[in-house]
């Protein structure tokens, strides 16, 4: 699994870091995600998906 | 389409109808929307997620989620606005109707881009989670400290006592405006919203509005004279697409913050206690499962009680979005309540699941305008919440005695919530002495700065509230 964070769409609501923590870090200074990195490990996977259903921009994309 | 001379068409008269052919009569500021809010939103979501309405002159109302996501991240055909001197285009802002007794604008809330953004990179470095963070300690305090006042008497009002006083005290210690200026502060904000314009008690809250207005001005002068770290210190020295802002559109910036940071977060802290107390069960778990369920739970509180239950937008440019042809100049009502309700999104909508997931609530709203202190909002709320699960476990709320707001038009909020509970021991300082002491540690440490000047979290010392030196 692959995941990927819009930066267009991403609006620093923060529910993707609440969810999986380890997936995905906020900047310091606006909050706006990014994946820790591009490979999902598998113990990650569901965290992940979650995330994509959570966010509200509908920023996250898995592939 | 020809315009005719005297008026409009025959064809422009059958495009109007065509085009707002879904109407319903929506009218949030009645207490009858309040009374009735989940029959008129399945109502609207079956029947016209997008309905034209007659009141207020005329205006669209989104109330399904698809809608509303489509329509917020529209920022091209939508305008935020509020042109205050007539330069632009005479926009209105985000209040329908627009308010009549003062004409101030609602700082970068109330702007487009890219004076928006401009205030937004400005504001960012004080809000975002990471600068949140640092606050985590003084939250701790005040709110141990409000608990503290009340711990032995076995009786508190979750408003009055606690849900008024943390957000404005943290407010102001992000602005930089002294701690004890809460008092000035904290009820003309609630009262300014619930109370009805044509009640008796309206002069005095317009009075006490003055006088908090007034304080905001010299807190502005005091700080561009002498700076000291905060929000207000980023205002004061702002240039804004190339310009220096002058100080009325810094006072709106400033009002903005201390409306936004104020009223909503009491509005969700005494919903959701109001709620655990109705459900024990669901307490219980919560505070034993916080680890793991905190996070949700705020969500979904947040979600079905959505503090601020819509914006305004005007339309831009004519377009169709959602199916819907608008035209330029019309006035579009984004109700983030309702579309926080569509069964489409969220599975019995109208029942609080505190380990919901997917839940992509709208209740900070959506695009560009995503409430910026909602990193304050949610830890602030959190951090109450359980130091009350935590000291006051077996609290019950008298619901006759709660007082809820009659109106769910601008903040969907509470005036009262009475409690009683088993006398507990107090462990530090009254409200008083821990705010003064938290006005030092600010002080001392510079806890305004924003995030890129200070990393490290507040100190707050030993468990006597005495900063260690360092």
């Amino acid at each position: 699994m692959k995941v990927r964070v819009d930066p267009e769409r991403c609006q620093g609501h923060t529910l993707c870091s609440m969810i999986a923590p380890k997936m995905f870090e906020l900047d310091d200074i606006d909050g706006h995600s990014s994946p820790v990195s591009e490979e999902v490990p598998a113990d990650q996977e569901s965290g992940v998906a979650e995330a994509v259903r959570s966010c509200p921009e509908q920023a996250i994309s898995i592939s | 389409m020809r315009k005719e001379k005297n008026g409009v068409s025959a064809e422009e008269v059958l495009d109007e109808t065509d085009r707002k052919n879904n109407r319903y009569h929506f009218d949030r500021h009645t207490p009858e929307y309040r009374h009735q809010f989940e029959d008129i939103t399945q109502e609207m979501q079956a029947r016209c997620p997008i309905a034209w309405s007659d009141a207020y002159g005329g205006h669209w109302v989104a109330a399904g989620n698809r809608e509303v996501f489509e329509l917020a991240r529209s920022a091209e055909y939508l305008s935020n606005d509020h042109d205050v001197n007539h330069e632009r285009r005479g926009y209105q802002g985000i209040t329908i109707p627009p308010p009549t007794n003062v004409q101030i604008q609602g700082g970068f809330l109330e702007m487009d881009p890219p004076e928006q953004r401009h205030y937004r990179q400005l504001l960012n470095p004080y809000l975002s989670p990471a600068a949140v963070a640092r606050w985590v300690p003084v939250v701790d305090e005040v709110v141990r400290a409000c608990l503290d006042e009340k711990i032995e008497t076995g009786r508190i009002d979750f408003v009055d006592d606690l849900a008024n006083v943390v957000p404005a005290v943290l407010t102001l210690a992000t602005m930089g405006i002294p701690l004890k200026n809460w008092i000035i502060y904290c009820e003309p904000v609630h009262a300014a919203v619930y109370t009805p314009p044509e009640s008796p008690d309206m002069p005095r809250v317009r009075q006490r509005q003055i006088e908090m207005f007034r304080d905001m001005f010299a807190q502005l002068a005091e700080i561009r004279a002498t700076p000291r770290p905060g929000l207000i210190d980023a205002l004061a020295r702002a240039t804004i697409n190339g310009k220096t802002p002058p100080d009325m559109e810094l006072l709106g910036v400033m009002a903005l913050i201390i409306g936004g940071g104020f009223d909503t977060t009491t509005a969700l802290t005494a919903h959701a206690l109001e709620w655990l107390a109705g459900h024990p069960d669901q307490r219980e778990r919560l505070s034993r499962e916080r680890d793991t369920l905190l996070n949700s739970a705020t969500e979904e509180f947040l979600r079905f009680y959505t503090p601020a239950p819509g914006d305004g937008r005007t339309i831009s440019a004519d377009c169709e979005i959602a199916g819907t042809r608008f035209k330029e100049g019309e006035r579009l009502w984004l109700s983030w309540a309702m579309a926080n309700r569509d069964p489409s999104v969220f599975p019995s909508p109208n029942q609080i699941d505190l380990a919901r997931t997917g839940n992509r609530h709208h209740s900070f709203g959506l695009g560009i305008h995503r409430c910026i202190g909602s990193n304050v909002a949610r830890m602030v709320f959190k951090r109450m919440v359980i130091a009350v699960l935590d000291r006051m476990p077996d609290y019950r709320c008298d619901p006759d005695a709660a007082v809820h707001y009659e109106t769910i038009g601008v903040i969907q909020g509470m005036q009262h919530l009475p409690a009683t509970f088993t006398p507990g021991p107090r462990l530090g300082d009254g409200l008083d002495r821990t705010i003064e002491t938290m006005q030092r540690l600010c002080d001392e440490q510079r806890l305004g700065e924003p995030v890129t000047v200070r990393k490290a979290p507040a100190d707050i010392g030993g468990p006597d509230g005495s900063a260690t030196e360092g």
